[in-house]
Protein backbone atom coordinates (compact mmCIF):
# COMPACT_ATOMS: atom_id res chain seq x y z
CA UNK A 1 0.00 0.00 0.00
CA UNK A 2 1.32 3.27 -0.46
CA UNK A 3 1.93 6.28 1.32
CA UNK A 4 -0.99 8.28 -0.28
CA UNK A 5 -3.32 5.10 0.06
CA UNK A 6 -2.57 4.70 3.44
CA UNK A 7 -2.60 8.03 4.98
CA UNK A 8 -6.29 8.32 3.06
CA UNK A 9 -7.35 4.99 4.66
CA UNK A 10 -5.87 6.29 8.15
CA UNK A 11 -8.13 9.38 8.06
CA UNK A 12 -11.23 7.46 7.59
CA UNK A 13 -10.23 4.92 10.03
CA UNK A 14 -11.35 1.38 10.08
CA UNK A 15 -13.89 -0.37 7.57
CA UNK A 16 -16.79 -0.94 9.38
CA UNK A 17 -16.67 -4.88 8.18
CA UNK A 18 -13.02 -5.40 9.65
CA UNK A 19 -14.07 -3.04 12.67
CA UNK A 20 -17.25 -5.36 13.10
CA UNK A 21 -15.21 -8.49 13.13
CA UNK A 22 -12.33 -7.31 15.38
CA UNK A 23 -14.75 -5.55 17.67
CA UNK A 24 -17.06 -9.20 18.13
CA UNK A 25 -13.93 -11.03 18.79
CA UNK A 26 -12.27 -8.53 21.36
CA UNK A 27 -15.44 -9.31 23.60
CA UNK A 28 -13.80 -12.83 24.05
CA UNK A 29 -10.42 -11.77 24.47
CA UNK A 30 -10.18 -13.20 28.00
CA UNK A 31 -12.04 -16.85 26.67
CA UNK A 32 -8.75 -18.45 26.12
CA UNK A 33 -6.75 -17.25 29.15
CA UNK A 34 -4.11 -19.55 30.75
CA UNK A 35 -1.63 -18.80 33.59
CA UNK A 36 1.43 -19.10 31.49
CA UNK A 37 1.06 -16.24 28.66
CA UNK A 38 -2.84 -14.84 29.78
CA UNK A 39 -4.12 -13.10 26.83
CA UNK A 40 -1.91 -14.53 24.39
CA UNK A 41 -4.38 -16.96 21.95
CA UNK A 42 -7.38 -14.37 22.66
CA UNK A 43 -5.24 -11.54 21.41
CA UNK A 44 -4.21 -13.60 18.35
CA UNK A 45 -7.75 -14.77 17.30
CA UNK A 46 -9.10 -10.66 17.25
CA UNK A 47 -5.99 -10.02 15.10
CA UNK A 48 -6.80 -12.81 12.31
CA UNK A 49 -9.78 -11.05 10.47
CA UNK A 50 -6.91 -8.79 9.98
CA UNK A 51 -4.49 -10.95 8.69
CA UNK A 52 -6.87 -12.53 6.16
CA UNK A 53 -7.19 -8.87 4.89
CA UNK A 54 -3.97 -9.31 3.27
CA UNK A 55 -2.16 -11.39 0.71
CA UNK A 56 -1.81 -14.40 2.10
CA UNK A 57 1.82 -16.31 2.03
CA UNK A 58 2.97 -18.95 4.43
CA UNK A 59 6.02 -17.96 6.13
CA UNK A 60 4.24 -14.51 7.13
CA UNK A 61 1.07 -16.13 8.32
CA UNK A 62 3.80 -17.91 10.81
CA UNK A 63 5.85 -14.97 11.38
CA UNK A 64 2.51 -13.33 12.13
CA UNK A 65 1.36 -15.48 15.02
CA UNK A 66 4.49 -16.07 16.29
CA UNK A 67 4.41 -12.01 17.06
CA UNK A 68 1.01 -12.53 19.04
CA UNK A 69 1.68 -15.71 20.79
CA UNK A 70 3.68 -14.19 23.69
CA UNK A 71 2.60 -13.19 26.62
CA UNK A 72 -0.07 -10.54 26.38
CA UNK A 73 -2.20 -9.31 29.27
CA UNK A 74 -4.14 -6.21 29.66
CA UNK A 75 -7.83 -4.82 31.22
CA UNK A 76 -10.88 -6.27 28.72
CA UNK A 77 -12.54 -2.64 28.86
CA UNK A 78 -9.80 -1.01 27.43
CA UNK A 79 -8.07 -3.56 25.10
CA UNK A 80 -9.41 -2.40 22.39
CA UNK A 81 -7.29 0.99 22.34
CA UNK A 82 -4.13 -1.42 22.21
CA UNK A 83 -5.87 -3.68 19.27
CA UNK A 84 -6.58 -0.81 17.42
CA UNK A 85 -2.91 0.61 17.58
CA UNK A 86 -1.62 -2.91 16.51
CA UNK A 87 -3.80 -2.92 13.70
CA UNK A 88 -2.27 -0.10 12.65
CA UNK A 89 1.25 -1.28 13.28
CA UNK A 90 0.02 -4.30 11.36
CA UNK A 91 -0.66 -1.98 8.57
CA UNK A 92 2.68 -0.09 8.56
CA UNK A 93 4.72 -3.15 8.59
CA UNK A 94 2.74 -4.69 5.49
CA UNK A 95 2.96 -1.09 3.77
CA UNK A 96 7.07 -1.09 4.47
CA UNK A 97 7.29 -4.42 3.17
CA UNK A 98 5.68 -3.68 -0.03
CA UNK A 99 8.00 -0.75 -0.08
CA UNK A 100 11.05 -3.01 0.36
CA UNK A 101 11.96 -1.54 3.60
CA UNK A 102 11.33 -3.85 6.92
CA UNK A 103 10.30 -2.52 10.43
CA UNK A 104 11.81 -4.29 13.45
CA UNK A 105 9.87 -7.21 15.18
CA UNK A 106 10.59 -5.62 18.90
CA UNK A 107 8.19 -2.78 17.32
CA UNK A 108 4.83 -4.82 18.33
CA UNK A 109 6.24 -6.56 21.07
CA UNK A 110 7.39 -3.28 23.02
CA UNK A 111 4.21 -1.51 21.77
CA UNK A 112 2.16 -4.51 22.77
CA UNK A 113 3.65 -4.95 26.09
CA UNK A 114 4.27 -1.55 26.93
CA UNK A 115 0.52 -0.13 26.23
CA UNK A 116 -0.83 -3.15 27.47
CA UNK A 117 0.81 -2.93 30.54
CA UNK A 118 -0.38 0.81 31.10
CA UNK A 119 -4.00 -0.01 30.15
CA UNK A 120 -3.76 -2.91 32.76
CA UNK A 121 -2.87 -0.72 35.54
CA UNK A 122 -5.40 2.42 34.34
CA UNK A 123 -8.40 -0.21 33.96
CA UNK A 124 -7.93 -2.13 37.53
CA UNK A 125 -7.72 0.80 39.07
CA UNK A 126 -10.96 2.49 37.59
CA UNK A 127 -12.85 -0.92 36.58
CA UNK A 128 -12.05 -3.51 39.05
CA UNK A 129 -11.51 -1.12 42.04
CA UNK A 130 -12.86 1.58 41.48
CA UNK A 131 -16.84 1.04 39.05
CA UNK A 132 -16.96 -2.68 40.25
CA UNK A 133 -17.12 -2.03 43.77
CA UNK A 134 -19.26 1.10 43.17
CA UNK A 135 -21.70 -0.85 41.30
CA UNK A 136 -21.92 -3.01 43.61
CA UNK A 137 -22.60 -0.75 46.38
CA UNK A 138 -25.25 1.01 44.43
CA UNK A 139 -26.97 -2.71 43.21
CA UNK A 140 -27.27 -3.91 46.54
CA UNK A 141 -28.84 -0.08 47.65
CA UNK A 142 -31.72 -0.37 45.34
CA UNK A 143 -31.89 -4.71 46.48
CA UNK A 144 -32.03 -3.54 49.93
CA UNK A 145 -35.25 -1.49 48.99
CA UNK A 146 -36.72 -3.95 46.31
CA UNK A 147 -36.03 -2.85 43.09
CA UNK A 148 -35.50 -5.12 41.41
CA UNK A 149 -36.08 -3.91 38.16
CA UNK A 150 -33.46 -0.78 38.52
CA UNK A 151 -30.84 -3.64 39.74
CA UNK A 152 -31.24 -5.08 36.24
CA UNK A 153 -31.71 -1.92 34.34
CA UNK A 154 -28.59 -0.39 36.39
CA UNK A 155 -26.08 -3.33 35.25
CA UNK A 156 -27.51 -2.65 31.57
CA UNK A 157 -26.28 0.46 31.24
CA UNK A 158 -23.05 -0.39 32.23
CA UNK A 159 -23.02 -2.82 29.77
CA UNK A 160 -23.99 -0.71 27.10
CA UNK A 161 -21.47 1.50 28.16
CA UNK A 162 -18.48 -0.26 28.44
CA UNK A 163 -19.88 -2.16 24.62
CA UNK A 164 -19.74 1.77 23.02
CA UNK A 165 -16.33 2.03 25.07
CA UNK A 166 -14.75 -0.47 23.55
CA UNK A 167 -16.64 0.20 20.15
CA UNK A 168 -15.12 3.95 20.32
CA UNK A 169 -11.20 2.54 21.79
CA UNK A 170 -10.90 0.63 18.70
CA UNK A 171 -11.05 3.08 16.21
CA UNK A 172 -9.28 5.91 18.86
CA UNK A 173 -6.06 3.01 19.12
CA UNK A 174 -6.14 2.90 15.14
CA UNK A 175 -5.95 7.07 14.59
CA UNK A 176 -3.49 7.14 17.19
CA UNK A 177 -1.33 4.27 16.83
CA UNK A 178 2.12 4.90 19.01
CA UNK A 179 0.17 8.63 19.99
CA UNK A 180 -1.92 6.39 21.95
CA UNK A 181 0.83 7.01 24.96
CA UNK A 182 -1.00 10.96 24.63
CA UNK A 183 -4.37 9.54 25.89
CA UNK A 184 -2.90 7.45 28.97
CA UNK A 185 -1.48 11.11 30.27
CA UNK A 186 -4.88 12.92 29.91
CA UNK A 187 -6.16 13.88 33.39
CA UNK A 188 -9.29 12.65 32.84
CA UNK A 189 -8.40 8.72 33.59
CA UNK A 190 -7.39 10.04 37.08
CA UNK A 191 -10.26 12.54 37.83
CA UNK A 192 -12.58 9.24 36.96
CA UNK A 193 -10.54 7.01 38.89
CA UNK A 194 -10.99 9.39 42.10
CA UNK A 195 -14.69 9.82 41.20
CA UNK A 196 -15.33 6.27 40.97
CA UNK A 197 -13.61 5.89 44.29
CA UNK A 198 -15.29 8.28 46.12
CA UNK A 199 -18.79 7.58 44.71
CA UNK A 200 -17.48 3.78 45.57
CA UNK A 201 -17.29 5.42 49.52
CA UNK A 202 -20.66 7.07 49.75
CA UNK A 203 -22.37 4.37 48.40
CA UNK A 204 -20.93 2.29 50.57
CA UNK A 205 -22.11 4.04 53.48
CA UNK A 206 -25.54 4.38 52.33
CA UNK A 207 -25.84 0.42 51.87
CA UNK A 208 -24.68 0.44 55.87
CA UNK A 209 -27.06 3.75 56.86
CA UNK A 210 -30.11 1.55 55.07
CA UNK A 211 -29.36 -1.69 56.17
CA UNK A 212 -29.19 0.15 59.75
CA UNK A 213 -31.92 1.75 59.44
CA UNK A 214 -34.04 -1.56 58.35
CA UNK A 215 -32.92 -3.45 60.74
CA UNK A 216 -33.09 -0.88 63.81
CA UNK A 217 -36.63 -0.03 63.16
CA UNK A 218 -39.94 -0.66 65.16
CA UNK A 219 -41.18 -4.19 64.89
CA UNK A 220 -38.16 -5.93 63.40
CA UNK A 221 -37.65 -8.69 65.95
CA UNK A 222 -33.87 -8.72 66.61
CA UNK A 223 -32.46 -8.59 69.79
CA UNK A 224 -30.66 -5.44 69.75
CA UNK A 225 -27.88 -6.49 71.81
CA UNK A 226 -26.73 -9.16 69.04
CA UNK A 227 -27.62 -7.16 66.05
CA UNK A 228 -24.91 -4.55 67.53
CA UNK A 229 -22.69 -7.24 68.35
CA UNK A 230 -22.91 -8.71 64.99
CA UNK A 231 -22.89 -4.96 63.36
CA UNK A 232 -19.51 -4.23 64.69
CA UNK A 233 -18.02 -7.75 64.59
CA UNK A 234 -18.61 -7.62 61.00
CA UNK A 235 -17.30 -4.44 60.70
CA UNK A 236 -14.33 -4.48 62.59
CA UNK A 237 -13.47 -8.07 61.80
CA UNK A 238 -11.63 -7.38 58.33
CA UNK A 239 -9.79 -4.51 60.00
CA UNK A 240 -8.70 -6.77 62.71
CA UNK A 241 -7.78 -10.06 60.48
CA UNK A 242 -5.50 -7.33 58.08
CA UNK A 243 -6.25 -9.68 55.37
CA UNK A 244 -8.68 -9.53 52.77
CA UNK A 245 -10.18 -12.78 52.75
CA UNK A 246 -12.33 -13.93 49.77
CA UNK A 247 -15.92 -13.54 50.20
CA UNK A 248 -16.40 -17.66 50.28
CA UNK A 249 -14.30 -17.09 53.53
CA UNK A 250 -16.56 -14.48 55.44
CA UNK A 251 -19.46 -16.66 54.68
CA UNK A 252 -17.77 -19.26 56.70
CA UNK A 253 -16.16 -17.06 59.05
CA UNK A 254 -19.55 -16.01 59.63
CA UNK A 255 -21.50 -18.53 60.48
CA UNK A 256 -18.38 -19.25 62.97
CA UNK A 257 -18.71 -16.16 64.44
CA UNK A 258 -22.86 -16.67 64.24
CA UNK A 259 -22.39 -20.39 66.02
CA UNK A 260 -20.28 -18.56 68.75
CA UNK A 261 -23.02 -16.07 69.43
CA UNK A 262 -25.64 -18.66 69.23
CA UNK A 263 -23.97 -20.84 71.59
CA UNK A 264 -23.16 -17.94 74.12
CA UNK A 265 -26.84 -17.01 73.84
CA UNK A 266 -27.66 -20.95 74.90
CA UNK A 267 -25.73 -20.75 77.93
CA UNK A 268 -26.92 -18.01 79.36
CA UNK A 269 -30.26 -19.42 78.80
CA UNK A 270 -31.73 -16.68 76.19
CA UNK B 1 -14.02 -60.28 34.45
CA UNK B 2 -13.49 -57.15 36.31
CA UNK B 3 -14.12 -54.90 32.62
CA UNK B 4 -17.25 -56.33 32.80
CA UNK B 5 -18.24 -55.24 36.22
CA UNK B 6 -16.71 -52.14 35.68
CA UNK B 7 -18.76 -51.72 32.79
CA UNK B 8 -21.78 -52.53 35.03
CA UNK B 9 -21.17 -50.42 37.17
CA UNK B 10 -20.34 -46.91 34.96
CA UNK B 11 -23.66 -47.84 32.82
CA UNK B 12 -25.43 -48.43 35.94
CA UNK B 13 -24.93 -44.75 37.05
CA UNK B 14 -26.74 -42.74 34.80
CA UNK B 15 -29.71 -44.92 35.72
CA UNK B 16 -28.94 -44.50 39.09
CA UNK B 17 -28.74 -40.20 38.32
CA UNK B 18 -32.25 -40.54 36.49
CA UNK B 19 -33.58 -42.18 39.69
CA UNK B 20 -32.70 -39.52 41.77
CA UNK B 21 -34.60 -37.26 39.84
CA UNK B 22 -38.25 -37.26 40.18
CA UNK B 23 -40.24 -36.41 37.17
CA UNK B 24 -41.93 -33.40 38.76
CA UNK B 25 -39.70 -31.82 41.12
CA UNK B 26 -37.37 -30.47 39.44
CA UNK B 27 -38.09 -31.43 35.89
CA UNK B 28 -35.51 -32.32 33.31
CA UNK B 29 -36.62 -29.41 31.27
CA UNK B 30 -36.38 -26.78 34.11
CA UNK B 31 -32.82 -28.37 35.19
CA UNK B 32 -31.68 -28.28 31.69
CA UNK B 33 -32.82 -24.79 31.22
CA UNK B 34 -31.29 -23.10 34.09
CA UNK B 35 -27.93 -25.05 33.14
CA UNK B 36 -28.06 -23.28 30.21
CA UNK B 37 -28.77 -19.91 31.82
CA UNK B 38 -25.39 -21.00 33.96
CA UNK B 39 -23.59 -21.37 31.17
CA UNK B 40 -23.99 -18.58 29.98
CA UNK B 41 -23.88 -16.53 32.81
CA UNK B 42 -20.55 -18.23 33.52
CA UNK B 43 -19.68 -17.00 29.57
CA UNK B 44 -20.10 -13.50 30.68
CA UNK B 45 -18.31 -13.52 34.37
CA UNK B 46 -15.28 -13.95 32.91
CA UNK B 47 -14.83 -15.36 29.48
CA UNK B 48 -17.69 -13.04 27.09
CA UNK B 49 -18.44 -9.23 27.04
CA UNK B 50 -17.91 -9.33 30.95
CA UNK B 51 -21.25 -7.04 30.95
CA UNK B 52 -21.49 -7.69 34.65
CA UNK B 53 -25.38 -9.62 35.02
CA UNK B 54 -23.15 -12.32 36.24
CA UNK B 55 -22.26 -10.51 39.59
CA UNK B 56 -24.32 -12.00 42.43
CA UNK B 57 -27.55 -10.06 42.64
CA UNK B 58 -28.62 -9.54 39.37
CA UNK B 59 -27.52 -13.85 39.15
CA UNK B 60 -29.95 -14.47 41.60
CA UNK B 61 -33.00 -11.77 40.11
CA UNK B 62 -32.60 -13.07 36.81
CA UNK B 63 -32.64 -16.91 37.81
CA UNK B 64 -35.51 -16.17 39.93
CA UNK B 65 -37.54 -14.21 37.80
CA UNK B 66 -37.21 -17.36 35.15
CA UNK B 67 -38.02 -19.39 37.51
CA UNK B 68 -41.22 -17.11 38.50
CA UNK B 69 -40.13 -15.63 41.67
CA UNK B 70 -37.78 -13.01 41.41
CA UNK B 71 -38.00 -11.86 45.31
CA UNK B 72 -36.25 -15.55 46.40
CA UNK B 73 -33.55 -14.12 44.17
CA UNK B 74 -33.22 -11.26 46.08
CA UNK B 75 -33.48 -12.92 49.18
CA UNK B 76 -30.39 -15.04 48.34
CA UNK B 77 -28.39 -12.93 46.06
CA UNK B 78 -28.49 -9.62 48.40
CA UNK B 79 -26.57 -11.05 51.47
CA UNK B 80 -23.99 -12.47 48.59
CA UNK B 81 -23.85 -9.44 46.54
CA UNK B 82 -22.59 -7.89 49.90
CA UNK B 83 -20.07 -10.67 50.77
CA UNK B 84 -18.65 -11.08 47.51
CA UNK B 85 -18.23 -7.26 46.52
CA UNK B 86 -14.77 -7.52 47.55
CA UNK B 87 -13.63 -10.41 44.83
CA UNK B 88 -12.19 -9.11 41.39
CA UNK B 89 -12.56 -11.90 38.40
CA UNK B 90 -9.13 -10.84 37.35
CA UNK B 91 -6.48 -13.25 36.60
CA UNK B 92 -4.96 -15.42 39.18
CA UNK B 93 -6.50 -14.19 42.10
CA UNK B 94 -9.49 -16.85 43.88
CA UNK B 95 -12.53 -15.96 41.81
CA UNK B 96 -14.80 -18.75 43.47
CA UNK B 97 -17.90 -19.90 41.34
CA UNK B 98 -20.94 -17.78 42.51
CA UNK B 99 -22.15 -17.97 39.64
CA UNK B 100 -23.31 -21.77 39.19
CA UNK B 101 -23.99 -21.76 42.82
CA UNK B 102 -26.47 -19.32 43.02
CA UNK B 103 -28.43 -20.41 39.48
CA UNK B 104 -28.63 -23.42 41.34
CA UNK B 105 -29.55 -22.45 44.37
CA UNK B 106 -31.98 -20.07 43.55
CA UNK B 107 -33.56 -22.39 41.41
CA UNK B 108 -33.74 -24.96 43.34
CA UNK B 109 -35.47 -22.51 46.21
CA UNK B 110 -38.00 -21.55 43.58
CA UNK B 111 -38.34 -25.17 41.98
CA UNK B 112 -39.06 -27.19 45.22
CA UNK B 113 -42.28 -23.99 45.97
CA UNK B 114 -40.45 -22.21 49.06
CA UNK B 115 -42.06 -19.47 49.45
CA UNK B 116 -39.02 -16.52 50.93
CA UNK B 117 -40.03 -13.58 52.62
CA UNK B 118 -37.02 -10.88 51.93
CA UNK B 119 -34.51 -11.54 54.28
CA UNK B 120 -32.93 -8.17 55.08
CA UNK B 121 -35.74 -6.01 56.22
CA UNK B 122 -38.58 -8.40 56.82
CA UNK B 123 -40.65 -8.52 60.04
CA UNK B 124 -41.11 -11.80 60.65
CA UNK B 125 -37.20 -13.95 61.39
CA UNK B 126 -39.37 -16.84 59.83
CA UNK B 127 -37.23 -17.71 56.63
CA UNK B 128 -33.83 -16.02 57.77
CA UNK B 129 -32.46 -19.32 59.03
CA UNK B 130 -33.05 -21.05 55.43
CA UNK B 131 -31.56 -17.62 53.69
CA UNK B 132 -28.56 -18.10 56.25
CA UNK B 133 -28.44 -22.13 55.10
CA UNK B 134 -28.87 -21.39 51.51
CA UNK B 135 -25.99 -18.64 51.72
CA UNK B 136 -24.06 -20.93 53.68
CA UNK B 137 -24.53 -23.27 50.31
CA UNK B 138 -23.47 -20.94 47.82
CA UNK B 139 -20.06 -20.04 49.97
CA UNK B 140 -19.51 -23.80 49.70
CA UNK B 141 -20.15 -24.33 46.33
CA UNK B 142 -18.79 -21.44 45.14
CA UNK B 143 -15.34 -22.80 46.60
CA UNK B 144 -15.32 -26.25 44.92
CA UNK B 145 -16.43 -24.44 41.53
CA UNK B 146 -13.24 -22.46 41.71
CA UNK B 147 -11.05 -25.60 41.24
CA UNK B 148 -13.09 -26.65 38.38
CA UNK B 149 -12.34 -22.91 37.02
CA UNK B 150 -8.49 -23.37 38.04
CA UNK B 151 -8.97 -26.96 36.05
CA UNK B 152 -10.68 -25.17 32.94
CA UNK B 153 -7.40 -22.93 32.79
CA UNK B 154 -5.46 -25.84 33.35
CA UNK B 155 -6.81 -27.03 29.68
CA UNK B 156 -6.71 -23.53 28.40
CA UNK B 157 -2.49 -23.98 28.52
CA UNK B 158 -2.69 -27.22 27.80
CA UNK B 159 -4.80 -26.17 24.33
CA UNK B 160 -2.72 -23.05 24.01
CA UNK B 161 1.01 -25.11 23.38
CA UNK B 162 -0.80 -27.27 20.76
CA UNK B 163 -1.48 -23.95 19.40
CA UNK B 164 2.25 -24.05 19.02
CA UNK B 165 1.73 -26.61 16.04
CA UNK B 166 0.35 -23.33 14.02
CA UNK B 167 3.88 -21.42 14.16
CA UNK B 168 5.16 -23.88 12.02
CA UNK B 169 2.69 -24.99 9.42
CA UNK B 170 0.71 -21.31 9.27
CA UNK B 171 -2.72 -23.08 9.97
CA UNK B 172 -4.78 -19.54 11.30
CA UNK B 173 -8.09 -22.05 11.41
CA UNK B 174 -6.73 -24.08 14.26
CA UNK B 175 -6.15 -20.67 16.76
CA UNK B 176 -9.57 -20.14 16.36
CA UNK B 177 -10.77 -23.46 17.17
CA UNK B 178 -8.75 -23.69 19.79
CA UNK B 179 -10.35 -20.04 21.02
CA UNK B 180 -13.99 -21.75 20.46
CA UNK B 181 -13.21 -24.56 22.36
CA UNK B 182 -12.18 -22.55 25.42
CA UNK B 183 -15.59 -20.31 24.93
CA UNK B 184 -17.39 -24.08 24.57
CA UNK B 185 -15.46 -25.24 27.64
CA UNK B 186 -16.52 -22.12 30.20
CA UNK B 187 -20.13 -22.58 28.74
CA UNK B 188 -20.29 -26.31 29.56
CA UNK B 189 -18.40 -26.02 32.70
CA UNK B 190 -21.57 -23.58 34.00
CA UNK B 191 -23.79 -26.08 32.58
CA UNK B 192 -22.88 -29.49 34.02
CA UNK B 193 -21.66 -27.70 37.50
CA UNK B 194 -24.94 -26.29 38.05
CA UNK B 195 -26.65 -29.91 36.91
CA UNK B 196 -24.96 -31.67 39.45
CA UNK B 197 -25.40 -28.75 42.10
CA UNK B 198 -28.94 -28.41 41.35
CA UNK B 199 -29.52 -32.03 42.28
CA UNK B 200 -27.23 -31.80 45.29
CA UNK B 201 -29.29 -29.28 46.90
CA UNK B 202 -32.52 -30.17 46.08
CA UNK B 203 -32.26 -33.80 47.23
CA UNK B 204 -29.75 -33.08 49.77
CA UNK B 205 -29.41 -29.69 51.09
CA UNK B 206 -32.83 -28.33 51.19
CA UNK B 207 -34.28 -31.38 52.79
CA UNK B 208 -31.21 -31.43 55.45
CA UNK B 209 -32.51 -27.91 57.06
CA UNK B 210 -35.51 -29.65 58.68
CA UNK B 211 -32.96 -31.84 60.67
CA UNK B 212 -30.71 -29.31 61.77
CA UNK B 213 -30.51 -28.69 65.59
CA UNK B 214 -31.83 -25.40 67.16
CA UNK B 215 -28.39 -24.44 67.94
CA UNK B 216 -26.98 -24.26 64.14
CA UNK B 217 -30.56 -22.86 63.41
CA UNK B 218 -30.20 -19.67 65.43
CA UNK B 219 -26.75 -19.39 64.10
CA UNK B 220 -28.10 -19.44 60.47
CA UNK B 221 -30.58 -16.84 61.71
CA UNK B 222 -27.72 -14.93 62.46
CA UNK B 223 -25.54 -15.40 59.18
CA UNK B 224 -27.38 -12.91 56.93
CA UNK B 225 -27.48 -10.03 59.45
CA UNK B 226 -23.70 -10.42 59.75
CA UNK B 227 -23.23 -10.96 56.17
CA UNK B 228 -24.11 -7.39 55.82
CA UNK B 229 -21.37 -6.03 57.86
CA UNK B 230 -18.76 -8.44 57.00
CA UNK B 231 -18.99 -7.40 53.37
CA UNK B 232 -19.17 -3.27 53.95
CA UNK B 233 -16.01 -4.22 56.37
CA UNK B 234 -14.20 -5.67 54.07
CA UNK B 235 -14.81 -2.84 51.52
CA UNK B 236 -14.18 -0.41 53.97
CA UNK B 237 -10.40 -2.11 54.49
CA UNK B 238 -10.09 -1.83 51.21
CA UNK B 239 -10.41 1.61 50.72
CA UNK B 240 -9.04 2.67 53.85
CA UNK B 241 -10.54 3.65 56.66
CA UNK B 242 -8.59 6.91 57.19
CA UNK B 243 -8.94 8.26 53.51
CA UNK B 244 -12.78 7.47 52.84
CA UNK B 245 -14.30 7.92 56.72
CA UNK B 246 -15.51 11.51 55.68
CA UNK B 247 -17.20 10.00 53.05
CA UNK B 248 -18.77 6.95 54.59
CA UNK B 249 -20.04 8.84 57.38
CA UNK B 250 -21.92 11.54 55.26
CA UNK B 251 -23.25 8.41 53.35
CA UNK B 252 -24.33 6.82 56.32
CA UNK B 253 -25.71 9.48 57.83
CA UNK B 254 -27.86 10.70 54.82
CA UNK B 255 -29.44 7.41 54.25
CA UNK B 256 -30.38 6.32 57.50
CA UNK B 257 -32.16 9.45 58.09
CA UNK B 258 -34.01 8.97 54.56
CA UNK B 259 -34.73 4.99 54.65
CA UNK B 260 -35.65 5.74 58.40
CA UNK B 261 -37.69 9.07 58.74
CA UNK B 262 -38.54 9.48 54.73
CA UNK B 263 -39.45 6.42 53.17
Amino acid sequence: MSGDKLSTRRSRGLTFKLKLALFVRSLSLQASWNHERMQNLGLLTVMLPWARTQRRNLNQDRVFCRRYYEFFNTNPYLANFVIGGLVRLEEDRAAARDNGATLSPGTTTMFRDSLGRAFASLGDQLFWLGIRPAMAMAICLLGLHGQMLAVLGLVGIFAVGQLILRWRSLDRGYRLGFDLVDVLQHRHWHRGIAIAERSGMVLTGMTAGTYLAMVTRPGVPVHDGLLWFGILAGLGLPMILRRRLPGEMLILVALGLALLLGFAVFVSGG
Amino acid sequence: MDFVAAWGTLSAAPLAIMAWVPAADPTWTSILLLGMLAGLLCLDDTALAQTWFSQPLPVGVLTGAFCGDPLAGLAIGLPVQLILAGNLPVGQSFTGDHVTSLVAIVGAVVLSGRDLGLALGARTLGEIPFVGWMVLAVGLFSSAGHFMIQLERRAHSVWMLEGHRTLRDGRLGRIEQIHARCLFTTFLRGFVTTVIMLLLIRRLWIPAFDHLPNLVLGALGMLPLLLPGLGIGNLIDRYGVRSSWPWLVSGTAISYLVTRFVL
